[in-house]
């Protein structure tokens, strides 16, 4: 098959194409099983291959994807005829960055693959995970677990071939519960990234044990609790929720694409103009991020982008300054010619499609927060003077670009005087980016680090979701509101 | 084609039920373009042929499903993916109630909604109508975005219960057109769905950019104080709260789980405004409807909401089966809703600012980012974007910042409700996560919502 798409590849560049890849899936294969109040309600598996050919004719991309392949000169066909109709309209010339060939496989670390796990030891764990979760306060409950095994190989008209082989796990587990005036509340369980792999392993049945009881306990005293106040005070955010604070006001502002207008028609811009990269003072002094794809244990690693280039651990935010985004071949071509100046040494490899039929555009690896010298959150909690202890997503809605945003949480703890003082219920808190990040004023240590991962990121036209993952300690932002 | 896909399911069916398997069999085909625009350039332009089948098998109170992207000349694969599911479903572990399997009681074909005009438009005709729609109205600094995606969509089915088959075929396309300010960074949009290649026109788009952009480049911008403010909600900004009302409200099986602000009692009872009548009506092609859902039952018009008062929750097949409740023809990968329109005589934009106003109103198109708060109360927040309009009473018009609404659709559709216009429109609401399945809702083309909380409000664009 790979002489064959060197073939085709070779064709399109004689007849005129400056860059071919192609991107084959000879097997995607997925496992979800999902348990509902006891009922086993789903019990999937799925299959899938295919091949995507991307052609960049006349400084313009055209891309075409199909499941049968038993004809690859129609579809490179159609990709090359593609471009040439992008061709006509063209503003800005496609440039991609350069990189090196590189001849070279990636295999995600795992030590169980779950797709060699019994069916019936997966529902065992699923049955076990519903007993637990069946007690007094919990009226609806639900355990799931997703598995993805993809191999995909991928050669481009530079000379790269990369062949790469990962295998992800999803479990999660939730309840839920009616208050006094018929208001649902919930609680769930997202494991964190423990240790070095990210196979059946990670399933720990000790681990899950533990917070299945704890979810339970936290839904029962949201149940009686008060409503969240509506007034001004410091947020203490716990990896549950701090996640996605990063991923929605970090991760998805600092796409490149989005930065140069790439995504106005559907997802939207972002705040961060290119002249800010070196200047804008994104946060406090305590605030550094990075996208890091080379932590072991996350989806958001992958050993090389859709682009072919090697994952990397790159600064995004030091010290507050805004230094870096998230970028592939052609957007930092495009950024630094605009830019009128070297902002981007070369593509940060995080160009990723979420399947063979996707085009790749700039996706988050692994935009983490560095843990900072505040201590954990027991120090925070006792340096805290009036505040709330927020976790676990429950709504979030962000401005068109990234400017301002509404989260509310499954829960909230009030601090006062440096205690926990009581918990409440229906949580919210609100804010503007730039001033959000500038009132950060305690980071965790290590101690309170953890990677957290998400499933289910959706980008794009044709959309895509895609997997990744967010390290962050415990934060606290001062001067917040909440209860809106 | 079809008569090959027919074979094909028809071929499934039999050796299934040679293995003495019950199954059922959903075919999905779509042969999907989309021409992508950024910074005036078409900066993708892609197209997808894909084949799902969808294969469930159930033994007693087990079920189990194994999807599969596949090709027509693939059945041995297929016949593999039914001993997969077969093998699958001995180890599911029983339901504590009896699953229904599809049954379908005669062969149906319905492409009323296909247009091969509209499938089979040229990369070259999608370029025209875009050039033609915002002619003029690009410059060195207000640059265009977009999309024109249109597709042909197929789906089929049949179960080992009878040998039967159904068979849908729908073209739709969907076009966004997007004139954003480089620097300033405001935007404007203009939408159109289409059914059929003859429901697309440019000049209508041209119409609604031109308007725009002149009150953008021309009007003064402002952060306006956030607090209550009478509110006009264009088509896009109804349609995404109607979606969402489609997920928390009206649907049984999640009013059971405790995730609807309806429960079994509003049934009868007036929830909303007197001027909200809501309906799942098959019968409209704009919608993309299904006239049969995949248990083989006849869909007509349903309706949801009349005068206000909830009339039924809807009920997809397995729901119904858990509990208790008598199935309603919604297993269907959409509905088709349209909100009744109202007695004010508004039918575009220019209409709305020359119209004469007693107090200042917001004019809110398009809701971004909507989510979901509190589903128990309905609680929703989204922030406004695109052509967001400050109209004067004294005539003027002034273009705010983005604003951010956090409110109950309890209260937008409720007693504030001041006026519907006459004029409705299909609103696309396609998403392309997954398969693809072309939806649309009817509204009114604006809706009049008085003393609503802006609760958020940009120092900027």
């Amino acid at each position: 098959m790979q002489k064959q798409l060197k073939a085709h590849i070779d064709r399109l560049k004689a007849a005129g194409a400056t860059y071919v890849d192609a991107r084959w899936y000879p097997v995607e294969e997925a496992n979800y099983l999902m348990m509902w109040n006891g009922n086993l309600k789903e019990t999937t598996s799925s299959r899938e291959s295919g091949l995507g050919v991307r052609v960049l004719y006349k400084n313009a991309w055209g891309f075409s994807a199909s499941s049968d392949i038993s004809n690859l000169s129609t579809l490179f066909d159609k990709a090359f005829d593609n471009a040439r109709v992008a061709a006509e309209r063209v503003t800005f010339p496609v440039r991609l960055a350069e990189k090196d060939v590189i001849q070279a496989s990636f295999k995600s670390p795992n030590q169980i693959d779950p797709f060699d796990v019994s069916l019936a030891n997966k529902i065992d764990f699923l049955k076990s995970m519903d007993e637990k979760l069946n007690q007094p306060g919990v009226v609806q409950r639900a355990s799931e677990m997703m598995f993805v095994r993809k191999q995909i190989i991928f050669l481009d008209s530079e000379g790269s071939e990369i062949e790469k082989n990962i295998i992800e796990a999803f479990p999660a587990i939730q309840v839920m519960g009616v208050d006094s005036s018929g208001e649902t509340h919930s609680r769930k369980f997202i494991p964190d990234r423990l240790g070095n792999s990210r196979g059946w392993e990670t399933l720990d049945m000790q681990l899950f044990t533990e917070n299945a009881e704890r979810i339970v306990r936290e839904l029962n005293e949201v149940l009686v609790a008060d409503p969240c106040p509506k007034e001004d005070r410091s947020v203490i955010l716990l990896p549950g929720i701090m996640f996605l604070q990063t991923h929605e006001t970090i991760g998805h502002a600092l796409e490149l694409d989005r930065i140069l207008g790439y995504e106005l028609a559907f997802a939207g811009g972002s705040f961060v103009t290119l002249d800010d990269f070196g200047k804008l003072r994104y946060g406090s002094e305590k605030l550094t991020a990075r996208a890091d794809a080379t932590l072991t244990n996350s989806p958001g690693s992958f050993g090389y982008d859709d682009d072919g280039v090697p994952a990397q651990d790159n600064l995004l935010i030091d010290k507050g300054i805004l230094v870096g985004a998230i970028t592939g071949r052609q957007m930092v071509e495009e950024a630094n010619a605009r830019a009128k100046r070297q902002i981007f040494d070369g593509s940060s490899g995080a160009n990723r499609a979420t399947a063979f039929y996707r085009v790749p555009i700039e996706r988050m690896t692994n935009i983490n927060i560095d843990p900072g010298e505040d201590g954990s959150l027991d120090d925070i909690v006792r340096n805290t003077e009036k505040g709330i202890i927020l976790d676990g997503d429950k709504s979030w809605s962000i401005g068109s670009n990234r400017e301002q945003f509404h989260f509310a949480t499954e829960i909230g703890w009030l601090v006062d005087d440096g205690k926990i003082t009581k918990v409440v219920k229906n949580s919210t808190y609100k804010g503007e980016t730039v001033k959000f990040y500038n009132s950060l004023s305690a980071v965790g240590d290590e101690s309170t680090w953890v990677v957290h991962y998400v499933d289910n990121c959706g980008k794009g036209q044709p959309n895509q979701i895609m997997q990744l993952g967010h390290g962050v300690p415990v934060c606290r932002f001062d001067n917040v509101r909440i209860g809106e | 084609m079809k008569e090959k896909i027919i074979q094909t399911l028809t071929s499934l069916r039999e050796y299934a039920s040679s293995k003495k398997v019950d199954a059922a069999f959903s075919y999905h085909e779509e042969d999907s373009y989309l021409m992508r625009f950024a910074n005036s350039a078409i900066s993708l332009n892609t197209n997808e042929h894909l084949i799902r089948l969808e294969i469930t098998v159930y033994e007693d109170r087990r079920r189990a499903s194994y999807e599969m992207i596949t090709d027509l000349n693939k059945l041995d694969e297929m016949k593999q993916g039914i001993d997969t599911a077969a093998e699958m479903v001995k180890y599911a572990m029983p339901l504590n109630y009896q699953p229904s399997i599809p049954h379908i009681k005669e062969n149906y074909a319905d492409m009323q909604g296909f247009d091969s005009a509209l499938g089979s438009m040229t990369g070259e005709e999608k370029l025209a109508y875009f050039n033609e729609a915002t002619k003029g109205l690009e410059t060195d600094k207000i640059t265009l975005s977009g999309i024109f995606s249109s597709g042909t969509n197929i789906l089929a089915q049949i179960s080992t219960k009878s040998e039967y088959t159904q068979y849908f075929q729908t073209s739709d396309a969907q076009v966004t057109i997007v004139l954003a300010h480089a620097d300033l960074k405001w935007e404007v949009t203009a939408e159109q769905s289409a059914q059929k290649k003859d429901d697309l026109k440019p000049e209508e788009l041209h119409a609604e950019l031109s308007f725009l952009i002149d009150r953008y480049k021309n009007e003064p911008a402002q952060q306006v104080p956030v607090g209550s403010y009478d509110i006009v909600f264009g088509a896009a900004a109804t349609a995404e709260m109607i979606s969402f009302m489609n997920w928390i409200g009206f649907n049984g099986g999640l009013m059971k789980r405790g995730f609807s602000f309806l429960t079994e009692d509003h049934v009868g009872k007036k929830v909303f405004s007197e001027k909200f009548t809501l309906t799942d009506d098959p019968s409209r092609l704009e919608t993309f409807p299904f006239t049969r859902d995949s248990m083989g039952m006849k869909r007509e018009a349903f309706p949801l909401f009349v005068n206000g008062v909830f009339q039924k929750f809807t009920w997809y097949q397995d729901d119904a089966d858990e509990f208790g409740a008598q199935p309603t023809g919604h297993n269907v990968p959409h509905k088709s809703l349209v909100l009744d329109a109202g007695d004010m005589d508004v039918n575009s934009l220019q209409d709305l600012v020359k119209m004469s106003k007693d107090k200042d109103i917001l004019y809110i198109p398009f809701l971004h980012y909507m989510n979901i708060v509190n589903p128990s109360k309905a609680l929703v927040t989204a922030s406004s974007r695109f052509g967001t309009l400050l109209l004067k009473k004294d005539g003027s018009v002034v273009v705010p910042y983005n604003v951010r609404v956090t409110q109950s659709l309890l209260d937008i559709f409720g007693g504030k409700v001041a006026w519907m216009s006459k004029a409705q429109t299909a609103y696309n609401t396609s998403s392309s996560y997954g398969a693809r399945n072309p939806v649309a809702i009817v509204v009114p083309k604006f809706i009049r919502v008085n003393d609503l909380e802006i609760s958020h409000s940009n120092s900027s664009y």
